[in-house]
């Protein structure tokens, strides 16, 4: 976009851009640098050692997979349905779902509280699974039916007149041409699943059912505010989604991007 | 097209999705401009419904759930309740009432509205300024397209800490402010303003990276052939960012400027870690502050009487959203 010519002004415009990167990477210096003071690697040993770790990951990871199998179950059918099949009052029920695209998850908090203890579910991962796939769902619809509507409906229609029923023109012919829409969901669901706060700290009590998202407290709690400790953590539980941004950028930063509107 | 059709297209558009189509992942998202009509309903009842089951499990899944909270959020916003107790009094408008006279729930409100002008300002900037920049031929574009786009995948609740060690008295900041000679005993969370300042500095390190890659995808579809007639007219690198490439991305400026106003409304993780709303209230939003009458305070009446006008809120950028996008849809036709 700048017409760069000279070697001078090529400088100064790279000297500008790394001056402006730097406060968003002094956070992540000071985090690493914070987690290896005092006792050093020790801390990360400490960290890594506590037996409940793995069940943290554990516990975010199926919460996560079980959002995406949802969220993509509904989803796709949804899309289908809103898309390609006669539907009266089609665009009534797509706007019940659109008004629930802005919703801000702590206006559920006393209702869900209510119900998920009425239900017996507090405490399981369930009750937090439920309510994201809930909120997930309405953009996702938006995406994918946008998405579906691109799709030529000549081809559902010759699947049909093959002898094809719907669900087998849904699931041989529309479902496999929905992929790039099935990865931007996927990292869209994702990362909001994986890095929920509210919902796991209301409806999780017990350490064994909680999320990597709850371990600074965990370890707030556990090492009297031993804030080494606490940054270790936090860079352990950091990394791995680092990791899949950066081996999976082009996904993340076009799925992310598409739902920015969360 | 429908009126849906229309809406739904300019969100993904709002959304850097160009409706002619950008590729995700090789393929094409976003679709032509035509919408192809849905098939008619004909012939008996049943088979007008024939999509119904279809749409079936998303509906009870998330309008099912979501409505059924609200109605029920409704319902609580009239009682005296602590939320546990099966004592519950009939209060009628009584919460609404009181909180036309709180003066914490104007503060928020104030709160969440300087918030949301200070974090879309710099973050226009920042992206527009990161996307210039790394749409023109300087070294190492993916490092720093990567460095801006991270605290965009970290979770806030896993940051809070750092935040909280960075700007402590002892803390990070401090330790680079008297390294340049400056005053280095700050106490940046104690005080009200500066507190606030934090919380609105972690939100824009927090989502710079979204609102950048925005722009980016929005400057590859202007056309480099009028960004060449004005070169060749002599036009200034300040000219050409001015009247060609600015207006370019208006669309994206105004999609922007409603997702940070829905994401000022929703704020709720990092001033609730890192500042627990205060010192003082000083800054309170109205996610905290339904959280702490709720739970906190066990009121939960007056926490979903708060819940529902953050909700109304929340309709009307929807509405705002939707609007802008058709406003959008018809410049562009």
């Amino acid at each position: 976009m700048l017409e760069l010519r000279s070697r001078r002004s090529r400088l100064l415009v790279q000297l500008l851009v790394t001056l402006l990167v730097a406060p968003f990477v002094f956070p992540l210096v000071a985090m690493v640098q914070g987690s290896l003071a005092g006792a050093g690697w020790g801390n990360y040993r400490t960290v890594l050692s506590l037996d409940l770790l793995p069940r943290f990951f554990l516990n975010s990871a199926l919460i996560a997979a079980g959002v995406i199998v949802i969220v993509l179950a509904c989803t796709l059918t949804a899309a289908f349905g809103f898309s390609k099949l006669p539907l009266r009052g089609r665009e009534v029920f797509f706007w019940l779902l659109l008004a629930c695209l802005t919703l801000p998850e702590v206006v559920l908090l006393a209702p869900l509280f209510a119900t998920v203890t009425a239900a017996g579910a507090y405490n399981t991962l369930w009750a937090v699974i439920i309510p994201v796939a809930a909120l997930q769902i309405p953009f996702a619809v938006l995406l994918a039916r946008n998405f579906v509507d691109g799709i030529p409906t000549e081809l559902v229609e010759a699947a049909r007149v093959d002898g094809a029923s719907t669900w087998r023109a849904f699931v041989h012919v529309v479902a496999p041409l929905t992929k790039p829409i099935v990865a931007a969901v996927v990292v869209l669901v994702f990362i909001s699943s994986w890095n929920g706060y509210l919902f796991p700290l209301l409806f999780l009590q017990t350490p064994e059912q909680q999320t990597i998202t709850l371990v600074p407290q965990f370890f707030v709690g556990r090492y009297n505010n031993d804030q080494t400790k606490v940054l270790a953590a936090a860079v352990v539980t950091a990394l791995p989604v680092i990791i899949a941004y950066v081996c999976f950028q082009r996904f993340f930063e076009r799925g992310l991007a598409a739902g920015a509107l969360k | 097209m429908t009126r849906a059709a229309t809406g739904g297209s300019a969100l993904a558009a709002g959304a850097g999705l160009p409706p002619s189509g950008v590729t995700v992942g090789g393929a094409e998202v976003g679709l032509s401009a035509e919408t192809p009509a849905p098939p008619r309903p004909a012939g008996p009842w049943y088979r007008q419904m024939a999509g119904l089951p279809w749409i079936l499990p998303a509906l009870v899944v998330s309008v099912g759930v979501l409505y059924y909270c609200i109605g029920y959020t409704g319902f609580i916003s009239t009682l005296k309740w602590d939320g546990a107790s099966p004592q519950a009094d009939r209060v009628g408008a009584g919460n609404y009432v009181r909180m036309v006279n709180d003066p914490i729930f104007w503060r928020a409100l104030q709160h969440t509205a300087v918030f949301f002008l200070v974090t879309f300002a710099v973050q226009v900037l920042l992206g527009m300024t990161f996307a210039v920049i790394l749409h023109s031929q300087v070294r190492l574009r993916v490092l720093y397209k990567v460095l801006v786009f991270v605290p965009v995948v970290i979770a806030p609740a896993t940051t809070a800490p750092v935040f909280r060690q960075v700007y402590a008295p002892d803390g990070q900041l401090n330790a680079v402010l008297g390294f340049l000679g400056l005053p280095d005993t700050n106490a940046w969370l104690a005080n009200g303003t500066t507190a606030m300042l934090v919380v609105m500095t972690v939100q824009i390190w927090q989502s710079t990276g979204i609102n950048f890659v925005l722009y980016y995808a929005a400057m590859s579809q202007i056309d480099t052939e009028i960004l060449e007639a004005a070169r060749l007219d002599g036009a200034s690198n300040l000219r050409v960012v001015g009247s060609i490439i600015w207006p370019g991305v208006r669309g994206t400026t105004l999609a922007i400027a409603i997702l940070t106003a829905i994401g000022s409304l929703k704020t709720f993780d990092i001033p609730f870690l890192i500042t627990t709303g205060g010192p003082s209230y000083s800054t309170e939003f109205l996610g905290t502050q339904i959280y702490r009458v709720s739970v906190a305070l066990s009121q939960v009446g007056y926490g979903a009487a708060l819940s529902i006008v953050l909700l109304v809120l929340a309709l009307l950028m929807a509405v705002a959203l939707n609007l802008a996008g058709k406003e959008r849809g018809a410049s562009r036709a």
